[in-house]
């Protein structure tokens, strides 16, 4: 797989994205903001008396095994699922980009232990490491950012390193080096600018995939607990009632499937974005 | 040849990689190993004299330096020993070799459902790129790449099992047991594959050869078959490489939603039990599966393609 190092001469392709970016989360924040401040529920306000009721008015999307209402839930659990899974997204990026930037710059020694270790890391399938690291350690939130970030780096290092590789054989790094600048100078003047736009595709490529991992393994019981409000812990919550019930098990999982699909969109926008600069 | 010498000896330092990364987590996980083993040689009795624990201790050197341990471990492994369950006392091995049919089974029924599908409709989608054709092909890989798969798997149950009740949702045996896993890995498989395909088989048509061959006369649904095919396999090779790793990690997790006899089920109860052995056992397998197979692709490619056996770069671009 050969790589296009797109060169940032001109940002504008990564500024419109930003400012795409931006508008869409301050929107997706400002409606979440009216839900939760609109919403006549708590996400673990239980009410008996209207178990498992299907959607209504005053229960748009109708409300599970406990009488808790499914869309404020929904509301709550964007936090656990989309915002623990950006964090995880975003320790892979950093921790695999510094370690990537470190191989490209270390002599070869370095290089090929440091990726060989990567290597050995990425052999680990993603699920199966977590479900491992969080099932030893007891299954809890905190394990599960830590199984999930230690597997999410390694591909990130990957692109990191290859990228460096091949831009400081560039005419311009060449130049800087003939300047006088030390290699820490280099690395954070010439090749982190130049390396951060692909990494974002691959970060937002990372935060969709995590998505899935974290609602995943929290549905599968290795994550967040219910009775909080992750997706994938009401669908687990949900799973006994799905026959004679089936929206407890419908909304949660289009939750899913929208955000996912929604960050995949804008990660396709990015990557257009930067190989077509126009 | 030499290139292929070092992938081998790059695999050697990656295969060491995975086994001190395996044998670090099972030695930090929290629990007594000796309490474990205890309670698994007398089931039914519940304290143990601090001499049994301590003897326990001494026969598995579990008081030696984590090096010492390593090295024990691994040199018990590459003889093919790889211990006792914590929970049955019986050989870890063949407990695992009595599982690992199912999983295979599995897997590679989705496997060829899954790249069927994808090849159709990935075929479908270039006849015309740009057409409402292609478009809905690329709407329906978009949807189901982004479908978890637990989620499409309750819906599968919901709708075959519950309601029309053509099918069992839960266990294994029977071949009907088996066309609800196989639906939901061989659909996730398949939307995650067509993009790509289709990318890779759009790359082929537009070489050279292609031209070439049209105006000599040759078929369009020959050209197809026997040209571009064949040219976008060798990419599509390394992706299923790739992705096989995925295939079996979504093998697990079916297994376990299916409540399937096979490594998902294994590896969730010896994980919940930690039964250490066991759990060593299976990611060892899974990860050396993930590098041999990987391996193996990038030799099968650097001997197929000239390019790359001299050591040199492939100049087009692949992706």
């Amino acid at each position: 797989m050969s790589l296009a190092i797109p060169i940032m001469s001109h940002a504008s392709p990564i500024r419109s994205f930003f400012v795409w970016i931006g508008g869409l989360t301050l929107i997706l924040i400002v409606l979440l903001g009216a839900g939760l401040f609109l919403t006549p529920y708590g996400p673990a306000e239980a009410d008996f008396l209207n178990r498992l009721a299907t959607p209504s008015v005053s229960h748009w999307f109708g409300t599970d095994h406990l009488g808790r209402d499914i869309a404020t839930r929904l509301l709550f659990g964007t936090f656990w699922s989309l915002g623990l899974s950006l964090m995880i997204a975003t320790i892979g990026l950093v921790i695999g980009t510094v370690i990537g930037l470190i191989a490209a710059l270390s002599g070869r020694g370095g290089d090929y232990a440091l990726m060989r270790l990567t290597d050995s890391f990425f052999a680990f399938p993603e699920l199966i490491a977590a479900v491992t690291v969080a099932g030893l350690f007891g299954p809890s939130t905190l394990n599960l950012v830590i199984a999930l970030s230690v597997v999410s780096w390694m591909k990130f290092t990957r692109l990191a390193r290859s990228l460096a590789v091949a831009l400081s054989e560039c005419d311009f790094v060449i130049q800087a080096r003939l300047n006088g600048l030390n290699r820490w100078q280099i690395l954070w003047r010439h090749l982190l600018p130049n390396v951060i736009p692909s990494l974002l595709v691959l970060w937002t490529n990372s935060w969709s995939r995590t998505i899935l991992a974290v609602s995943g393994l929290s549905f599968l019981g290795f994550g967040v607990q219910p009775p909080q409000a992750e997706w994938g812990a009401m669908l687990l919550d949900g799973k006994p009632y799905m026959q004679s019930a089936p929206h407890v098990m419908i909304f949660p999982g289009i939750a899913v499937l929208i955000s996912v699909l929604l960050i995949n969109l804008a990660g396709d926008l990015l990557r257009d974005l930067l190989a077509d600069p126009r | 040849m030499s290139s292929i010498l070092k992938r081998v000896l790059g695999l050697v330092v990656v295969l060491l990689g995975i086994s001190l990364i395996t044998f670090t987590v099972s030695h930090f996980a929290p629990g007594d190993k000796a309490m474990a083993i205890a309670h698994a040689r007398y089931p039914g009795e519940q304290g143990f004299a601090p001499e049994i624990l301590q003897s326990i201790r001494d026969e598995l050197h579990l008081e030696a330096s984590f090096w010492e341990q390593y090295l024990r471990w691994l040199g018990a492994v590459l003889q093919g020993d790889f211990g006792v369950s914590y929970n049955t006392q019986s050989s870890v091995w063949s407990t695992f070799v009595g599982s690992i049919g199912e999983t295979v089974t599995l897997s590679l029924t989705a496997l060829v459902f899954g790249l069927a599908g994808a090849f159709a409709l990935a075929a479908l989608a270039v006849r015309r790129p740009g057409s409402l054709v292609d478009r809905l092909a690329i709407i329906v890989a978009s949807i189901g790449s982004a479908m978890p798969i637990y989620w499409l798997s309750l819906l599968l149950i919901l709708v075959f099992a519950v309601h029309l009740d053509w099918v069992p949702a839960y266990g294994t045996g029977t071949l009907a047991h088996l066309v609800l896993p196989t639906l939901a890995l061989a659909f996730w498989l398949m939307a995650s594959q067509t993009r790509l395909l289709r990318s890779f088989i759009l790359d082929a048509y537009d070489q050279p050869f292609i031209e070439t061959l049209r105006l000599r006369g040759i078929s369009e649904a020959e050209i197809f078959f026997r040209h571009v095919l064949r040219h976008a396999m060798l990419p599509a090779l390394t992706m299923i490489g790739l992705d096989f790793a995925l295939l079996l990690e979504g093998a697990v997790i079916v297994e376990i939603l299916f409540a399937r006899s096979g490594l998902g089920a294994l590896l969730a109860t010896s994980v919940l039990s930690r039964d250490l052995p066991m759990v060593m056992l299976l990611v060892m397998f899974f990860a050396t599966t993930y590098v041999v197979i990987n391996t193996l692709i990038d030799i099968v490619q650097m001997a197929s393609d000239p390019r790359q056996r001299q050591g040199g770069q492939p100049t087009e671009k692949s992706i």
